[in-house]
């Protein structure tokens, strides 16, 4: 297992008046042997920076690096697997499980090898290796989820990418997926990069959380810290959002300012400045003398901030409105 | 969700700084725009494949079309008259040059200027065409539009059966064997209506509707299919939800959108009838394009197949363009997306 | 497509008669020309352009030959003619259309541009630009129809490879490392043969009867030789003297065209029919009124006087489709009790399956079409709609009565999952709006808009004036879910329905969603039913909480004692999605295998299988029980110890380390 970065990683879509940066300058490092944890809405881009990383899509700028060796050869990407979101539609539906795995399993390894390579595999995800010749049709959500999870580990790879991987499941199983996520990590030491638009979910299996908002990182750091005192506006309105129990509706939080009912902002023509400015609660809507928001991107300082915040105010942040209770 | 960018709503009209960003900006001038130059590199390849036609058949054409029999020197003579010993970019720029002034060459064996012949016979074929197509929009839309009302939610199972069975015989066949059958029924048996030439109303009958109603069948089960597909959305279930009247859930919620794939078979349909006039006007002698392009590619008379072949794809191209225009403006959607 | 398929195929009526048709016209392809090819030939001098005679069946052409022995043995000359066509424009269309997933991007695109191109003109037009160049006859025929075939056979491919590469499957097998070529053979092209094979079956039918066209008009096949369209051109000249020399290869065109249409169409209608609709067991036209024994035990046995202020006050509430269970229907809603009072919030949750999402369409009137529902007490927003004797509400006269429609649009007020798809695209949100008071309320036009404007309004969305006549398109997810809250505010309503309202948005967007929905109902006073798969939503904004397993109702209780749920699998949705307050440190709680198919849903408890306290009291049913105040569970052995546990409760299954999981699949 190997680290993975990202170094002013940009994904462009489109040309002309329908270009978009999905991705937008982003860096990031998933250390080695750690979970890092990507939360952000949808249209963020976290989605798209997992593709670009195993080159699903082209980047437009940056350099991905393995262990501070760019990655550039088709070769060097089957360093790194995907498990995808949607696991009705990423298994071969006229391939058995056992074949799809096998397909990803490196170099030649003849046919039995491969076999109790596969069998191997799914007993590491907590299959019945005599189910290797089913068709995905036959599995549920769940199972079919673990067999995606077998074939990325079937490469080898340094680092597993998990885009989303438990929101297709049904709530009753999502609970042993992150489980097995959980566990997998303990026995191999897995360097993954966990993408969720859950916090919560993030929280439970990741060291680090990376927060992304229209194409950017705005705020990286340990887990605990990152959810007791968020430093960015916009993770402080992410975690007030989060649904938690015995939190009533009615507690008023910053997240439930009016700045949020406009339409959030095109990937399309971003913002000047800072790009949360227009929503944000702290922001130069209600300080009017934080101009500085609306003139100057807190991108370039924000890796000497706390957090590696995007935010011009991010030293003097408050802890977070609502203390995760101990339990 | 997060996987592809979502896309974004249209930009609040940004204040136009000067007329030309406006203009350039105007998704309606972009659209309008784009689509005329497809309609252009489209009749582009059309010219060119037409003057290519001569030059692909294997052969002399003017050999083929004067006969084994016919002197050298004529031979020679009309190769000169006809320009094919030029160069072929020679011929080709001359060939450009003039069909911008309406000069399609003459017909090798009558010496009839092609346009003349053209010019002659179109309205008997543009007259066929675009009756049938009205009967078919007058027929399908409300049979479609009532069988999807009729058979919806898997209601009236025989009604469906017998609907879509009978259209899918009836669509299979195509218009020249069902211009017999209409020959045989109401020529020879009952002798209703004329079976050949185009004099007065009655000659128009079975032609029409010997190339309207396999379409028009066609088009209705179409018709009954998105209908079918759009009572199946969830906002039709939101207007049920308002509890409106049923006649104004169809007509309000439900035709407007299936409209747009109406409006795109549509299009398929006239084009395929336009043609579709070649086979029905020989059966009933209709004198048009049809029955000229037929007898000249027996006759081997090139220049005539060559221009009855661009205005049959140009007129396929301007349905192409009326219908894309169209959609644009059925669905308000489509004029920011990409054409 | 699998053997399986294929005898489907052939079972379907218009199927098996097709390839019966087919089967036909093979055997006469072959022992035809063996048979009666020199009688074919042989001309009659005495019996020139004659009609119908014993001798001649069908007549005599004007060389004095018989039509019927022509026609029987044109059969195979139509027939390989057309099926040459079919190959060529087969293998033509399948190379254009697997190009640009061979060439990559750049040239790929213009294989694209020129397909399409090709598609725009008619195939007969093309056909004759062929004809013109390959020469008239035969060999020119075939070309010219194969090719002219190709471009839109091409398309289809093209567009069958585009959806199939832009599946996950297929970029997980790019990700693994899997070249170009076997991505083609292993991945896309298995999985686009189906429609392919489907389309070259109607295709040859096509090139069958496009062939007899050209034959027709004299440019395809030449004398001497014949098939069927060269016969019917030398017929159609003397329909007068002798129909049948025109009708009988005519008809004979049709019946082999149609052979090949009609079974490509039934092989389409099979493959379809997997995902769309399913052939239907034989049934009775109406399910029982009295469902089999121990099915609904579950319901109160005779109705009980509502609380006077419900708005809505259901009993036995079951919906049934035609579908596999023992009656020849199955019941995804399997004997419901709800009673909602004015004002009150009530949440519905399970997990998908649970038939959570029906009942709330089958309280609101609004079930699929093919959906029976039938219930002993069905009260909604004081509008009886079902009396004691299990009516079946399925039928259309009481939805159609216009009173009825007023009284249920004015107070009953719908919300829906999905914002994008919710809203009509072609017509403008105000519009859409107005249309209730308009309806309802007889208002004109202006004073209908500006009420939705002012509903709009109410529901923070900016620019309201501006934004009535906007398209749904021209929202952003969040707002065009307030407006489909606003559009239920444009009368009172006295009962707010909202199903998954906050699913498909984001976080932030769903808060603000349930807020809205809290503050309406403050307002207005109406009762709210929220219908979601996550409990922490319910919870946030509902007083009660029914959940909902496998069409029955498991438990209720009020929000506050959620972490005292009495019912198994109330504690394991709790436990296993975690929240801000998880303990990292612990696995999360899992339930082994999956909910149970509606059609064979096991007897008595249908949480038992999961559940690692089931013994077998829990073959009976279990019925709703008090086990606190206010709070009902249908449970033979509720969890009545006080401990808190949500976070995670591994009920019952060692506490650490691994779990079996589903199904029985897992080693343990």
């Amino acid at each position: 297992m190997r680290e993975l970065s990202f170094h002013g990683v940009t994904v462009r879509f489109g040309a002309g008046r329908s270009a978009l940066a999905a991705v937008d300058g982003v860096d990031l490092t998933v250390p080695a042997g750690s979970v890092v944890g990507l939360v952000g809405e949808s249209g963020s881009g976290k989605s798209t920076l997992a593709k670009a990383a195993v080159g699903l899509v082209p980047t437009t700028d940056g350099e991905i690096r393995l262990d501070g060796a760019p990655l550039r050869a088709r070769r060097d990407r089957r360093r790194l697997q995907m498990v995808f979101q949607d696991p009705y539609a990423s298994l071969d539906p006229r391939m058995t499980i056992g074949a799809s795995i096998a397909e990803a399993v490196p170099g030649r390894p003849g046919r039995t090898g491969r076999a109790a390579e596969v069998a191997r595999l799914l007993e590491l995800v907590d299959l019945d290796p005599s189910r290797a010749g089913s068709l995905p049709s036959g599995l549920s959500g769940g199972q079919r989820q673990r067999v995606a999870l077998a074939r990325a580990l079937a490469a080898e790879p340094d680092v597993v990418l998990a885009d989303e991987i438990t929101s297709a499941l049904d709530v009753s199983v999502q609970g042993s997926v992150l489980n097995l996520v959980r566990d997998l990590r303990r026995q191999l030491g897995l360097t993954m990069l966990f993408i969720s638009h859950n916090l919560a979910v993030v929280r439970y299996v990741s060291d680090v959380i990376a927060v992304m908002y229209l194409g950017r990182i705005v705020e990286a750091g340990p887990a605990a810290e990152v959810l007791t005192s968020p430093r960015h506006p916009y993770t402080r309105t992410l975690l007030d959002a989060a649904p938690r129990f015995g939190v009533a509706l009615d507690d008023p939080v910053p997240a439930d300012s009016e700045l949020l009912d406009d339409e959030p902002p095109s990937p399309h023509d971003p913002p000047p400045g800072c790009r949360f400015h227009r929503r944000c609660p702290i922001g130069p809507l209600t300080v009017p003398e934080r101009t500085v928001c609306v003139e100057k991107d807190p991108q370039p300082a924000a890796a000497d901030r706390p957090h590696r915040a995007a935010c011009h105010f991010a030293s003097d942040a408050a802890p977070a409105s609502l203390e995760v209770p101990a339990r | 969700m997060t996987s592809t960018p979502v896309t974004p709503p249209a930009a609040p009209a940004a204040s136009a700084p000067s007329a030309v960003a406006g203009w350039v900006g105007n998704p309606w001038a972009r659209f309008l725009l784009r689509r005329a130059g497809r309609l252009l590199a489209s009749l582009a390849v059309l010219v060119t494949l037409a003057f290519l036609m001569i030059h692909l058949i294997p052969g002399d054409p003017v050999r083929a079309a004067l006969g084994v029999t016919a002197p050298p020197d004529l031979v020679e003579a009309r190769r000169e008259a006809l320009g094919l010993n030029d160069p072929l970019a020679v011929q080709f720029v001359d060939y450009l040059r003039a069909l911008f002034s309406g000069d399609l060459g003459v017909s090798m064996t009558s010496g009839v200027s092609v346009s003349e012949t053209i010019g002659q016979r179109l309205p008997a074929t543009a007259g066929l065409a675009v009756v049938a197509f009205v009967v078919v929009m007058l027929a399908a839309i409300p049979l479609g539009l009532a069988m999807a009302v009729l058979t919806r939610g898997g209601r009236r199972r025989g009604v469906e059966l017998g609907f879509t069975s009978t259209s899918a015989v009836v669509a299979a066949i195509p218009e020249f064997l069902l211009a017999v059958g209409l020959v045989f029924v109401f020529g020879v048996t009952l002798g209703w209506f004329p079976v050949a030439g185009r004099e007065g109303a009655a000659s128009y009958v079975l032609p029409v509707l010997a190339l309207a109603l396999g379409p028009a069948l066609l088009m209705a089960r179409i018709v009954r299919v998105e209908a079918l597909a759009v009572m199946d959305e969830d906002f039709v279930r939101t207007a049920r939800a308002k509890r409106l009247p049923p006649l104004r859930v169809y007509l309000r919620h439900v035709f407007p959108n299936a409209l747009t794939s109406t409006l795109t078979i549509g299009g398929l349909l006239l084009s395929g009838m336009i043609v579709g006039t070649v086979l029905v006007e020989n059966v009933f002698a209709w004198p048009g394009m049809g029955m000229t392009i037929v007898s000249s590619i027996l006759a081997k008379d090139y220049p005539v197949v060559q221009g009855i072949v661009l205005v049959y794809g140009a007129a396929v191209l301007l349905v192409n363009l009326v219908v894309d225009v169209l959609l644009a403006i059925a669905d308000p959607r489509s004029t920011i997306r990409e054409g | 497509m699998g053997r399986a398929q294929w005898r489907a195929a052939l079972r379907n009526p218009v199927g098996a008669v097709a390839a019966g048709l087919l089967v036909l016209l093979a055997i006469l392809a072959i022992v035809a020309p063996i048979l009666w090819g020199d009688a074919a030939e042989a001309t009659d001098p005495a019996a020139l352009s004659q009609g119908s005679t014993s001798d001649h069946p069908l007549g005599t052409d004007a060389l004095g030959r018989d039509i019927m022995f022509r026609v029987l043995v044109a059969t195979r000359y139509s027939l390989g003619l057309a099926l040459l066509a079919t190959a060529i424009c087969v293998v033509a269309g399948v190379i254009l259309g697997v190009l640009p997933a061979v060439l990559g991007r750049r040239s790929g695109r213009l294989v694209v541009a020129a397909v399409n191109l090709a598609v725009a003109f008619p195939a007969l037009l093309l056909a004759l630009f062929f004809a013109v160049i390959f020469g008239v006859g035969a060999r020119g025929a075939v070309l010219a129809i194969g090719l002219a075939g190709a471009p839109s056979f091409a398309r289809l491919v093209q567009t069958n490879v585009a959806a199939v590469s832009g599946r996950d499957f297929v970029a997980a097998a790019r990700v693994a490392g899997v070249g170009r070529f076997r991505l083609i053979v292993r991945h896309l092209l298995p999985n686009v043969g189906e429609p392919l094979v489907v389309n070259a079956t109607v295709l040859a039918g096509g090139a069958l009867l496009a062939f007899a066209g050209l034959s027709f008009l004299g440019l395809g096949v030449q004398p001497p030789a014949y098939d069927w369209g060269r016969l019917l051109g030398e017929g159609l000249d003397r329909i007068y003297i002798n129909p049948s020399a025109a009708l009988a290869p005519g008809v004979a065109v049709v019946i082999a065209g149609l052979a090949f249409t009609l079974l490509g169409e039934a092989i389409a209608q099979v493959v379809g029919i997997r995902t769309t609709r399913r052939i239907l067991p034989r049934r009775s036209a109406t399910p029982p009124a009295d469902p089999a024994d121990g099915a609904s035990t579950a319901t109160a046995p005779a109705p009980t006087e509502p609380a006077p202020d419900a708005v809505l006050a259901v009993e036995g509430l079951r919906v049934g489709f035609p579908g596999a269970g023992p009656d020849g229907w199955t019941y995804p809603v399997d004997g419901v009790d709800l009673t909602v009072r004015r004002g009150e919030t009530v949440g519905i949750v399970g997990e998908s399956g649970s038939g959570k999402s029906l009942t709330a369409l089958s309280l609101a009137r609004l079930a699929p079409e093919r959906a029976v529902v039938t219930a002993d007490r069905l009260d909604v927003v004081g509008l009886s709609l079902a009396g004691g004797d299990g009516d079946a509400l399925g039928d259309e006269p009481p939805r159609d009565d216009p009173a009825v429609r007023k009284h249920l649009g004015t107070r009953l007020a719908m919300v829906f999952q999905d914002p994008m798809t919710s809203f009509n695209p072609s017509m403008r949100v105000g519009w859409q709006l107005a249309e209730v008071a308009r309806v309802h309320e007889g208002q004109g036009r202006r004073a209908a808009l500006a009420r939705a404007i002012d509903r709009l309004r109410t529901v923070r969305v900016p620019a309201p004036q501006r934004r009535a006549h906007q398209y749904p398109h021209e929202y952003s997810g969040g707002m065009r879910q307030r407006a489909m809250v606003a559009m239920g505010l444009m009368s009172e309503p006295e009962l707010i329905i909202a199903d998954e309202p906050t699913t498909a948005l984001d976080v932030t967007v769903q808060r603000q969603v349930l807020r809205l929905l809290r503050e309406v109902q403050r307002e207005t006073g109406a009762a709210v039913v929220l219908i979601s798969h996550d409990i922490a939503v319910v919870a946030q904004l509902c007083q009660r909480i029914v959940v909902m397993y496998a069409g029955r109702v498991v438990e209720e209780l009020p929000a506050d004692r959620l972490d005292r749920a009495a019912h198994p699998y109330t504690r394991a949705l709790l436990g296993s999605v975690p929240d801000l307050t998880t303990d990292r440190e612990l696995p999360l709680a899992t339930v082994p295998g999956r909910p149970p198919d509606p059609a064979s849903r096991p007897a008595g408890c249908a949480f038992a299988p999961r559940c690692s306290f089931a013994d077998d009291v829990c073959r009976a049913d279990p019925r709703l029980a008090t086990v606190a105040p206010d709070q009902r569970a249908a449970c033979w052995h509720p969890r009545l110890d006080d401990q808190k546990q949500h976070g995670q409760e591994p009920h019952g299954q060692e506490p650490h380390g691994r779990q079996p999981h589903e199904e029985g699949v897992s080693r343990a």
